[in-house]
């Protein structure tokens, strides 16, 4: 049995009369690395400050190894409206932040110089903050999140604005801190990163929640298998075909969307036999695509997941 | 509280390091002390260009002496001397020379109350009303000729004084006797120094507390509000910045003082110490960090509705004059420093610090009931701002890119 170390039920919240997050209940465990999704403003960094105690929920409880009362010294947390004093050393700054977390401050010196050498920012402890670059700045936010060894790591769109590199930097991070037992709740809209790195996913639309569940299971049941064929082909035969449930074309490329009982190495079988392909891929619809569909409510599947939940 | 505290010494450490917050620290002190010594430098100037002017005086009436000795008196930058020249070598004379009189003393005084006088190019533009201080020991010399005594003398040389005694005077009379000697003098000293020392530290801590208007609002600006609030409560962070930025204003204050005492030492002979650790300089101390409390409350609540110090709208503008409103009493203080005005100042929370020390440099009687009154107003202004601030700068400090309106801040301040 895992466990749950952070606990989210039933929070509902007004912002004048417009109600901004319905209901919103999940669970964080030791050790996983569970995302929260959605477009922007759908409620994720909401529901992250209800969290983190910045703002109060007006229903709902959010409960911390069982405790009601949030140790904020446990919880490590990297705002998405985030930045660091200027005029200050980086070194300083990392202790300040880790002194209000009341953690021993020669240990904490000892983080901070290790994971600036980790994050390629060697020598950089006395530069003052001003002088860093955008992505220098963001490495050590998220160093000051993690300096006092948090329980919960909350880190809210940690991605935004880093370059690949970063963001590969990040990732290897945020993968290792789970796996030596950190609970991490993860915001974000790039798609492809937390496909990746998640264990479990929320996803948020306009303040409900529209799919909750492990990875693999999502994609099960959400992400159907597509076919994209490149070459010579009859879009209109190929919509004949049992179990395409939707045929879109892109340059030079058709795309068939499969239906969901689809047996894949039996569907392929069923391709005519004059078809050239020059290239033919089979694989799940991906996290950005059902992201993109819910958003833009181009799919039955918000609501579909709404009924299903 | 811990944390609180922990915030205070970041915000102090911070700024201390800050090489503007240094600049300014010593600069201001430094241009006064400029300003001061240009001024001087203006004075010396002016006095030297006022030449010594030669007064020669043709005396028949053997009254060089006394003369001479009223010159003294009177410290005018004469060069005195008995001349033989007569009055038609002289309109020659005062032709060629410079800086030059020529006094006739002799019978013509005595008959028809003239003396001649002659003076050369380039005479200093005082002369004229310089030499009426002579005219004293010659009509005193013209009526000892014309055979008064000494005691019609005496009597007649007095003038004639109006001497007013009003109703308020009647009253004080009793005690008033006692204190018309030196010791009204120190209280009047004693009172003014430490009242202008505590001045002082209020004008500081106040600028300090202005800090804290820019602190807040920056604290928007660079986004770091939210990590701070990860790990305190915004009532911890507000709490140790206006703590913090005390002790700025602290620094700020004994250094000003610093200068100001030098300045005093080296101008002024009196012992200025003496008369800087009193008794009232415990009150006034106490006013102007009551007043300190105020503003900084307020500032850290507007400061914290603020997206950018430059941006700021009329509302933030007006509140940022609030701590010169004291200088719109200063006039009517001085000329009646119990007065309604005066009054009505002491009873107004952001005006009662200022008008207060004013006062109570000024008063002989403290009128305690009113200083008590006053205080208490204060006292209970700072908690009611306090609460209000932390309203404001609770939700304030987290909006991010705009200025809030004085509408959305009321609404904060129901909620």
């Amino acid at each position: 049995m895992q466990q749950t170390v952070l606990k989210v039920e039933g929070l509902n919240k007004w912002f004048k009369d417009k109600q901004v997050l319905h209901d919103i209940s999940f669970e964080v465990y030791k050790g996983e690395i569970m995302a929260i999704l959605g477009p922007n403003g759908a409620g994720k960094s909401t529901t992250i400050r209800n969290i983190m105690g910045i703002i109060y929920p007006d229903e709902g409880t959010v409960t911390f190894n069982n405790q009601k009362e949030i140790p904020r010294h446990k919880i490590g947390y990297l705002p998405e409206e985030r930045g660091l004093y200027k005029n200050v050393k980086v070194m300083d700054i990392l202790l300040y932040l880790a002194e209000l977390k009341d953690y021993p401050l020669d240990k904490a010196k000892q983080r901070a110089l290790h994971y600036l050498q980790k994050f390629g920012l060697e020598g950089k402890e006395n530069a003052s903050v001003e002088e860093l670059s955008k992505g220098m700045g963001q490495k050590v936010q998220f160093i000051a999140s993690v300096i006092h060894e948090p329980e919960l790591l909350i880190l809210d769109e940690p991605f935004s604005g880093l370059d690949p590199v970063s963001q590969e930097i990040f990732k290897e991070e945020i993968r290792s801190l789970a796996q030596k037992g950190t609970a991490i709740l993860l915001s974000s809209h790039q798609m492809n990163l937390v496909e990746e790195l998640a264990d479990r996913l929320f996803m948020i639309h306009r303040g409900r929640k529209v799919i909750y569940g492990p990875m693999n299971e999502v994609k099960r049941q959400y992400a159907n298998f597509k076919c994209t064929i490149r070459g010579t082909y009859h879009s209109a035969r190929l919509e004949r075909l049992p179990d395409v449930e939707r045929v879109e074309e892109e340059e030079g490329a058709v795309v068939l969307y499969l239906s969901k009982t689809v047996q894949p190495a039996l569907w392929l079988k069923q391709l005519p036999d004059d078809l050239v392909i020059e290239e033919l891929t089979i694989d799940r619809i991906s996290l950005h695509e059902i992201f993109i569909d819910i958003a833009t409510d181009r799919n039955q599947l918000a609501e579909e997941g709404v009924v299903h939940a | 509280m811990r944390n609180a505290l922990k915030v205070a010494k970041w915000e102090f450490r911070r700024n201390i390091k800050n090489k503007s917050f240094l600049i300014g620290l010593f600069l201001t002190p430094i241009i006064f002390l400029a300003f001061m010594f240009f001024g001087s430098l203006f004075d010396d100037s002016a006095e030297s260009e006022g030449e010594t002017t030669r007064v020669f005086i043709h005396d028949q009436l053997g009254l060089y002496d006394t003369l001479a000795e009223t010159v003294e008196q009177h410290q005018l930058n004469w060069e005195v001397h008995l001349t033989d020249l007569d009055e038609e070598a002289v309109r020659e004379e005062v032709q060629y020379s410079e800086h030059t009189a020529y006094l006739f003393v002799d019978q013509r005084a005595l008959e028809d109350s003239i003396i001649p006088v002659y003076t050369s190019e380039s005479i200093s533009p005082h002369f004229m009303s310089q030499v009426q201080v002579l005219e004293a020991p010659l009509k005193a010399w013209q009526m000892k000729q014309l055979g008064l005594s000494d005691e019609e003398l005496a009597l007649i040389s007095a003038g004639i004084q109006f001497q007013e005694t009003s109703a308020d005077q009647l009253v004080e009379e009793g005690e008033k006797a006692t204190e018309l000697d030196d010791s009204l003098v120190d209280s009047i000293l004693e009172r003014a120094v430490s009242g202008i020392a505590a001045g002082i530290v209020l004008l500081s801590i106040v600028f300090s507390g202005m800090y804290i208007f820019q602190s807040a609002s920056q604290e928007k600006k660079d986004k770091v509000a939210e990590i701070i609030l990860s790990s305190i409560t915004p009532g911890e962070l507000m709490q140790g910045k206006i703590i913090g930025y005390f002790l700025l204003g602290m620094v700020q204050a004994v250094v000003f003082l610093g200068f100001a005492l030098g300045i005093a030492l080296w101008k002024l002979d009196a012992n200025i110490l003496q008369y800087l650790f009193v008794p009232e300089l415990i009150l006034f101390l106490l006013i102007a960090v009551l007043g300190y409390f105020l503003f900084a409350a307020l500032f850290v609540g507007v400061g914290a509705t603020m997206a950018d110090v430059t941006t700021s709208g009329n509302f933030q503008g007006l509140v940022f004059m609030l701590p010169f409103l004291p200088f719109i009493f200063i006039g009517p203080i001085i000329n009646d420093p119990s007065g309604l005005i005066a009054k009505i100042g002491s009873f107004i929370p952001f005006s009662s610090p200022g008008v207060l020390l004013l006062r109570l440099s000024l008063l002989e009687e403290w009128p305690w009931v009113e200083i008590i009154i006053a205080l208490a107003i204060l006292v209970i202004s700072i908690v009611i701002m306090m609460k209000l601030a932390g309203k404001i700068f609770k939700t304030g400090i987290l909006l991010y890119g705009k200025n809030a309106t004085p509408k959305e801040i009321w609404k904060w301040i129901r909620a």
